[in-house]
């Protein structure tokens, strides 16, 4: 059997294992969905411009950044439970595993924040949808750099979950905070310095969500360059995070343990 | 060649030495049986063989191929249980076999009806829907060595494929084992369990201390112990004292004692030899034998022997 076949089935069985955890659907769902149609609606007549296009994207990005670091409680429960050398020992390279990993959490951020994106579609032109199909796959490879910064925190917080979720926070209000994902540009630059408006403009969340706002939501024509940005600055979380993981499984089969 | 070879295979944990320049043959359709107490370095050896772990040092290979430089060809043809139970907890047993099989490259349609079999096989058929996590501790384990018999690799490697499983269990689980081999797979045991070891093996290699100690037949290596088999006779006989001397100038004996006047007890090497000889003493001594009970030494033993300390009591430390 080849290595992209061997690869894809383990993504599959982790992409499928994502849907299983109920807990964790009806906590993300109940959260994003209240967000979507309470919040953005209710706020949305008390505001004097569209708040419900501008924070049902914010909204959509946050549920693709909580679907992909989910790739690393993924990880940690597979290091904890020993499953990773169950996967170690099946006919796929170390790497292919690693990759495998990353196109599942991938895969599945972008099913969960596809979802939450075909039900804002509900209420906008049909012309949206085009746009909105067009932006998945730079959604799934922005999804990919998060879960490979998921599995660099997997990876660092070896099998002690708790450090795992206490890392996961600080890298969801850094990353958030400097974005501008929940806020305009302009409230960054009366609040930040330059260098930290610098990274909050080119952080792919806020190009994601931007990417969202004016394509999906406004009906801008699409632009590739700006597309092309999302890749940029995704690829290298993507890179480091399967640095990390893979670094992380050579240290198990060297030490037998992280 | 050989089905796996190791030569000065080596593997530290730290400070600890786990494996100590081990050199190691397996036959190609052998069943050969690591036997050793809990740290003896024997699921170290399987999990380098399953490329899992890396070696420190030394060479290991599957099949002709190196574990360390070749790790995804010794994938390709090898399965392996491993001790604990692996499994993804969210998942139902038939979920788990069927993901095993296709990522084993199992032929679609063998797999479910193979995956039946082994489930009813294994009376985990009525436990197929459960979720993992929610298995008990021998369904979890049985489930795990299903994984090998779902699978039917070239080279399986089972580490403690019947512990945590009642009798029953264990006796289906080995004549899986047996089936195996029959269809020309190689099979490397790791046990602590010396009737497993008996009921299995081809050869058998006691590990200790990351060290080969003896390898061979479980035949041999009890035939290896200077009177390790132990005959019990009760002979009707005017003269014991004469007949005992005529006893142990039999070729074979090491020791013989008499509780009473026609109770005997003769530690001898190969009792399957001695026992007609000493039929000869007693016919030429005109001496009735009233009952023979031989006892051969178990695996157990055999570990006593040549490590001088039992199995039980080192799994125990």
């Amino acid at each position: 059997m080849s290595q992209a076949r061997v690869i894809l089935l383990i993504a599959r069985n982790d992409f499928s294992y994502f849907f299983r955890t109920k807990w964790l659907m009806a906590v993300l769902l109940s959260l994003n969905l209240s967000d979507m149609l309470v919040v953005a609606l209710v706020y949305n007549r008390m505001m004097t411009f569209n708040y419900f296009s501008y924070y049902v994207p914010a909204v959509i990005i946050m549920g693709l950044f909580a679907a992909s670091m989910d790739t690393g409680r993924r990880i940690w429960l597979a290091l904890r439970e020993g499953v990773i050398q169950y996967e170690l020992s099946l006919p796929v390279s170390t790497q292919g595993l690693v990759i495998a990993y990353l196109l599942a959490g991938g895969a599945a951020a972008l099913v969960y924040a596809g979802s939450l994106m075909a039900i804002a579609l509900i209420i906008l032109p049909a012309s949206a949808i085009w746009s909105a199909f067009l932006l998945l796959p730079f959604l799934f490879v922005l999804a990919m750099g998060l879960a490979g910064i998921a599995a660099t925190l997997a990876a660092i917080a070896s099998t002690h979950g708790e450090f795992f979720f206490a890392f996961q926070n600080v890298v969801q209000v850094t990353i958030l905070a400097l974005s501008t994902v929940y806020y305009p540009i302009e409230i960054v630059r009366n609040s930040l310095p330059p260098l930290l408006v610098t990274v909050a403009e080119e952080n792919p969340l806020s190009l994601a969500a931007e990417a969202i706002r004016q394509y999906t939501f406004a009906g801008a024509p699409i632009e590739i360059g700006f597309l092309a940005k999302i890749l940029v600055a995704s690829i290298p979380f993507a890179i480091v995070g399967a640095v990390a993981y893979f670094g992380a499984l050579r240290k198990l089969q060297i030490n037998g343990k992280l | 060649m050989y089905a796996v070879e190791t030569k000065n295979l080596t593997k530290r944990y730290g400070k600890t030495w786990a494996l100590k320049n081990l050199d190691f043959t397996i036959d190609e359709n052998e069943i050969m049986v690591l036997l050793g107490p809990n740290g003896s370095g024997k699921t170290t050896l399987l999990l380098i063989l399953a490329t899992v772990l890396k070696p420190t040092s030394g060479q290991a290979k599957v099949m002709g191929i190196d574990v360390s430089t070749q790790s995804t060809r010794v994938r390709q043809i090898m399965g392996i249980t491993f001790q604990e139970s692996r499994g993804f907890w969210r998942h139902k047993p038939a979920d788990i076999l069927r993901f095993h099989a296709s990522v084993c490259g199992v032929p679609k349609t063998k797999r479910d009806t193979l995956i039946e079999h082994i489930l009813k096989d294994l009376e985990l058929w009525d436990a197929r829907n459960k979720l993992f996590m929610h298995l008990s501790g021998g369904q979890a384990k049985r489930l795990e060595v299903a994984k090998v018999f779902v699978h039917r690799p070239k080279f399986a490697i089972l580490d403690e494929p019947s512990s945590q499983v009642d009798l029953r269990g264990k006796r289906k689980i080995w004549a899986q084992i047996l089936k195996m081999r029959e269809e020309g797979s190689t099979i490397l045991i790791a046990t602590n369990e010396v009737r497993e070891a008996e009921y299995l093996a081809d050869r058998v290699t006691v590990l200790d201390k990351g060290k080969s100690v003896v390898c061979d037949t479980v035949r041999q290596l009890k035939d290896s112990i200077a009177g390790g088999d132990v005959v019990e006779l009760q002979i009707d006989t005017s003269d014991a004292q004469n007949l005992k001397r005529a006893l142990s100038q039999i070729e074979g004996t090491v020791k013989i004692t008499n509780s009473s006047a026609n109770q005997f007890k003769a530690h001898v090497s190969m009792a399957e030899s001695w026992v007609p000889r000493m039929t000869d003493v007693c016919y030429r001594s005109k001496a009735r034998i009233l009952s023979i009970r031989v006892t051969e030494p178990s695996l157990d033993d055999v570990f006593l022997h040549f490590t001088g300390r039992t199995l039980r009591r080192t799994s125990d430390e």
